[in-house]
């Protein structure tokens, strides 16, 4: 099951991000959030390329909130982590430090 | 902060709306911030979202045969285009001019006529206005069609349509006192104005709901831009008081940036309508139902129509026209702009029509010279369409593809030109508001496109394509195919095609004609402005003006300006001073009605109160009887002075001195008075108008507050300026005074002059030069075309010169036809012309006999160069390569 269930690095921020945020999880604190804590800065193009594929793959779920002025007359959508989303990123988190094992020495002196 | 996104940002956001969601729409208005810097930002986001779903590779096979031919004509057409750079750029260049202009001109109609007001939802917001008959009583201050006190109250009150109908005068001119006082437009208006247009005030609490109440404090609301201006934007300011022309008035807001009222004229300054009685005292403009001077603007309900508020303002209407026995309202209601009163409206669409009309003859030109290119170039591509014919192409399939290509040259000369006007046009018209004389009250013009002008520009370049398009693609997919696959040349078709170049080429040449001659006319009457002697004596003659009401009561408005003119009189270099109500030439006019004793029928008529040492500071001569003695300056005058030909008019072959003429001098009071002299006829009223009526009366101490000093001297003006405003400042700071050069009057006139001249003698040119261009290009297409007929003729013995003379009366002859009726057209023309003629005659014989012979000069060069160039060739070599 964790062969098949791949993970991109950018969606595994973009999933982090959801988990962190909870209940206000929506584009911009997402954006904002993978900025803070990474320095890089997506688009909110490629944000929601990569949300609408985990929707697809079932790993988010997403609803509409109220829409508000400030956003011109437009709705908020909310992004949530489905159970199998967990799952997946956990999977992708062991196999990462499977092969990390030993190699964090090695790689922080940078021989 | 909620923004009102600008019109680049809202199409960006459209454009996106194709691909993006209402999400990531949504997300990238919460985090856009504005500026330079924002606006890259948003560039960079939204072409990510563009990116999400390539367009799909294939074409859809059901997708109609039309559209995907389009697509492959447009590609076909495009890869012509690269491959004949020369030709496109000279397609390209005159459409992308011709529909530039005429987009940038539309783009300052559209902000006058078309644009909706600064405020949110304006799309609801209706200007009301009045027309009314059989009523004989009814002062105006701005126009007839607008609105009194009690009649705004009668609508505002029984409106179920309207959410809100709130009213405004239009701006006067107040004096804000203080520290330093200065002068400031005031807008006077209802206490729900800001309510009604749905806007906050920047800072401040504004208008409370009875800011109107006469027994009230005096409230006042001051613009963003004089509260950063004069006031360096104090947060502090809410509360203090000021006066306003003497009245106490409190601060309570200031208006949102940016926002100057919803006008033409700019305000500075809002005053709730009881403060009118500072401007004018003793008058009861807010009750009296019998002055217009309110507009009137409402906001629909969001379930009424236009069509619903139109039926119930017209029984209201009707409903005060029952009070008043023998009236008859008619009520308008039109979507609300800058420019919304039916008279303004109907001047300026006349304006327009003229101006857009020459704009769209220099498009027309343009036009026939791209037509005639394509007409060349389809001769020269007569076997390719033969063979596509005979391989099976439909007609209607070859004129789409050669219409498609018009509309793509249409389509990128449409897009270059809005882009230069949308650049060009903006700083253009800063420059030319700011370059209008100072006496035109600053004006609030915002040219900026949006989707109109947009649409005006699409509408435009369809139009142009099919213009320049269709009759060369009827022409080329004419041909029959046989005769054209037999023949070895390529010449065929040549008569009909060779009719239609010249018919182009005559009318090109004609609406140049109009376009040069009406500059020339233009041009005549600038040089005659500025070397006019309006009759009188504008040099060496300073006008002081201020409005003494400004203190508050007429006492001492009086007393300031009897001290005023005594100590003037003491300056240094002044040689003499006189009163009067109006300098020569000065903007406005000051008009009153007359009547013959005896007679029922009442004339306009010009009235100027000046002191009897007028005449002579003015340099205008008394040619019969005296001027006024100073026993004479009454506040009701019993002596008159009228002008030469005043007296014409009235006293035909008589003697005016003693005769009487009856004044009308307030509603309903009349009074006869007594001609004691005839002055000289002299242009003050405006440049060359020294005939219509005009009359002296003897300046009285305490009616005219607002008269202006004329102070003749001999030392330099700047000095006797400075001296001046010590002078005022010593007896009463509270008094703004403005020192200026009668000769600036005259400025007007000469700026106006200047300005049509300018852009008259500019797009004359532009025609010229284009209509040079295709009289060039077809001649010298004509010859090429006709190398082997030279080459005959001069191997047969021709000279070169005989030939050339051939050709030349041969392309010259739909030329000369087009001058013709180019003169016949702009003598037609020329009479639209005439209110800004200034004493030119339409019929100006330098202009009809010097533009035409210009244009031929030009014709023939533009012959004899691409003909002399043909006649080079040696024949021999000319037939060997036929």
């Amino acid at each position: 099951m964790a062969g098949r269930a791949h993970l991109g690095e950018f969606e595994q921020l973009v999933l982090l991000a959801v988990l962190r945020l909870g209940e206000e999880a929506y584009g911009v604190p997402i954006r904002e959030e993978i900025e803070g804590r990474t320095g890089r800065a997506p688009t909110v193009g490629a944000l929601y390329r990569t949300l609408d594929r985990l929707e697809a793959k079932g790993y988010v779920t997403s609803w509409f909130g109220e829409p508000t002025a400030e956003r011109g007359g437009r709705s908020k959508r909310y992004f949530k982590v489905r159970p199998i989303g967990l799952r997946t990123l956990r999977a992708s988190r062991d196999a990462l430090a499977a092969m990390w094992e030993g190699l964090d020495a090695k790689v922080v002196r940078g021989s | 902060m909620v923004r009102e996104p600008s019109f680049w940002i809202r199409l960006l956001l459209r454009i996106a709306a194709l691909r993006a969601s209402d999400a990531e729409l949504g997300d990238v208005m919460e985090e856009y911030a504005g500026g330079t810097r924002g606006a890259l930002w948003l560039c960079r986001q939204i072409l990510s979202t563009l990116r999400r779903n390539p367009p799909r590779a294939t074409v859809d096979e059901r997708r109609p045969a039309m559209l995907s031919n389009l697509w492959s004509d447009v590609r076909y057409a495009a890869r012509m285009f690269r491959r004949n750079p020369g030709f496109t750029v000279a397609a390209v260049a005159p459409i992308a001019l011709g529909i530039g202009i005429n987009t940038g001109i539309f783009s300052i109609l559209n902000s006058l006529a078309f644009r909706r007001l600064p405020a949110p939802e304006a799309a609801e917001l209706v200007s009301v206005h009045q027309q009314f008959r059989g009523i004989t009583q009814r002062r105006v201050h701005g126009a007839r069609s607008m609105f009194s006190m009690p009649e705004y109250r009668a609508y505002r009150d029984r409106s179920r349509t309207l959410a809100g109908l709130m009213a405004y005068s239009v701006p006067w001119t107040v004096t804000l006192g203080g520290d330093a006082p200065q002068e400031a437009d005031a807008v006077f208006v209802t206490c729900n104005y800001f309510d009604v247009l749905q806007l906050r005030p920047a800072i401040g609490p504004g208008f409370t709901a009875n800011c109107e109440d006469p027994n009230a404090a005096p409230q006042i609301l001051l613009s963003h831009d004089l509260w950063t201006r004069a006031f360096a934007a104090d947060r502090n300011i809410v509360g203090r008081t000021m006066t306003v022309n003497g009245h106490d008035a409190a601060v309570v807001g200031v208006a949102p940036e940016g926002f100057d009222g919803i006008d033409l004229m700019k305000a500075a300054l809002f005053a709730p309508t009881s403060l009118i009685g500072a401007v004018r005292p003793g008058e009861n403009y807010a009750e009296d139902p019998h002055t217009s001077w309110l507009t009137l603007v409402g906001r629909r309900k969001k379930d009424a129509g236009m069509g619903q508020v139109r039926a119930e303002l017209a029984v209201i209407a009707g409903q005060i026209d029952q009070q008043q026995p023998g009236r008859a309202t008619t009520v308008n209601v039109a979507p609300a702009t800058s420019l919304s009163l039916p008279e303004a409206r109907r001047d300026i669409f006349s304006v327009a029509a003229v101006v857009l009309g020459a704009f769209g003859l220099v498009l027309f030109i343009a036009c026939a010279n791209v037509a005639n290119l394509l007409l060349a170039r389809a001769a020269g591509r007569t076997k390719e369409i033969a063979v596509r014919l005979s391989v099976g192409a439909s007609r209607g399939r070859l004129i789409q593809q050669l219409l498609t290509e018009s509309a793509l040259i249409a389509f990128a000369g449409g897009a270059a030109g809005s882009l230069f006007a949308w650049w060009s046009f903006r700083g253009l018209l800063a420059a030319l508001l700011s370059s209008l004389p100072g006496t035109i009250p600053p004006l609030r013009v915002d040219a900026t496109p949006n989707l109109t002008v947009l649409w005006f520009a699409l509408g435009l370049t369809a139009t142009t394509a099919l213009m320049f398009g269709m009759v060369p693609a009827l022409q080329a997919s004419k041909h029959d195919v046989q005769t054209i696959l037999k023949q070895q040349g390529p010449g065929a078709g040549r008569r009909t095609a060779g009719w239609l170049r010249g018919a182009l080429v005559g009318a090109q040449v004609a609406v140049c004609m109009v376009l040069l001659i009406s500059a020339g006319l233009l041009l005549r009457a600038l040089y005659a402005v500025h070397t006019v002697e309006p009759g009188f004596d504008y040099r060496h003659v300073a006008v002081v003006s201020f409005d003494a009401r400004g203190r508050g009561s007429d006492q001492r408005a009086v007393a300031f300006q009897h001290e005023l003119l005594e100590r003037l009189g003491a300056l240094p270099g002044v040689e003499a001073i006189a009163r009067a109500g109006k300098a020569p030439l000065s903007p406005g006019r000051r008009q009153t009605m007359c009547r013959l004793p005896g007679q029922q029928q009442w004339q306009e008529i010009d009235v100027n109160p000046v002191s009897p040492g007028y005449f002579s500071l003015i340099g205008i001569p008394i040619v019969r009887g005296r001027t006024f003695t100073t026993t004479e300056l009454l506040d009701s005058p019993v002596t008159a002075i009228v002008t030469e030909a005043t007296a014409r008019r009235f006293w035909p072959g008589q003697e005016p001195i003693g005769r009487a003429l009856v004044m009308a001098v307030a509603e309903n009071k009349e009074r006869s008075v007594e001609i004691v002299g005839v002055a000289k006829d002299a242009q003050v009223t405006g440049i060359a108008d020294a005939e219509s009526s005009y009359v002296y009366l003897p300046a009285g101490p305490t009616v005219e507050h607002g008269l202006q000093l004329l102070v003749q001297n001999r030392t330099d003006f700047a000095a006797l300026a400075a001296g001046v405003r010590t002078v005022a400042r010593e007896l009463d700071p509270g008094v703004v005074v403005r020192v200026n050069r009668l000769e600036e009057n005259l400025d007007f006139w000469r700026t106006v002059s200047r300005l049509i001249a300018a852009l008259s003698g500019s797009l004359s040119l532009l025609a010229l030069a284009l209509a040079s261009i295709g009289v060039y290009g077809v001649v010298s297409y004509v010859v090429s075309r006709r190398r082997r007929e030279v080459g005959i003729r001069m191997a047969l013995g021709a000279s070169a010169r005989d030939v050339q003379h051939l050709i030349i009366r041969q392309t010259l002859r739909p030329v000369a036809v087009g001058v013709l009726i180019g003169i016949a057209a702009a003598a037609a023309a020329s009479r639209i012309l005439q209110a800004v003629l200034f004493g030119v005659s339409p019929f100006d014989p330098v202009a009809f006999i010097g533009a035409p012979l210009f244009l031929l000069g030009i014709a023939v060069a533009a012959t004899v160069l691409p003909t002399r160039e043909a006649l080079r060739v040696d024949p021999i070599t000319t037939l060997r390569y036929e």
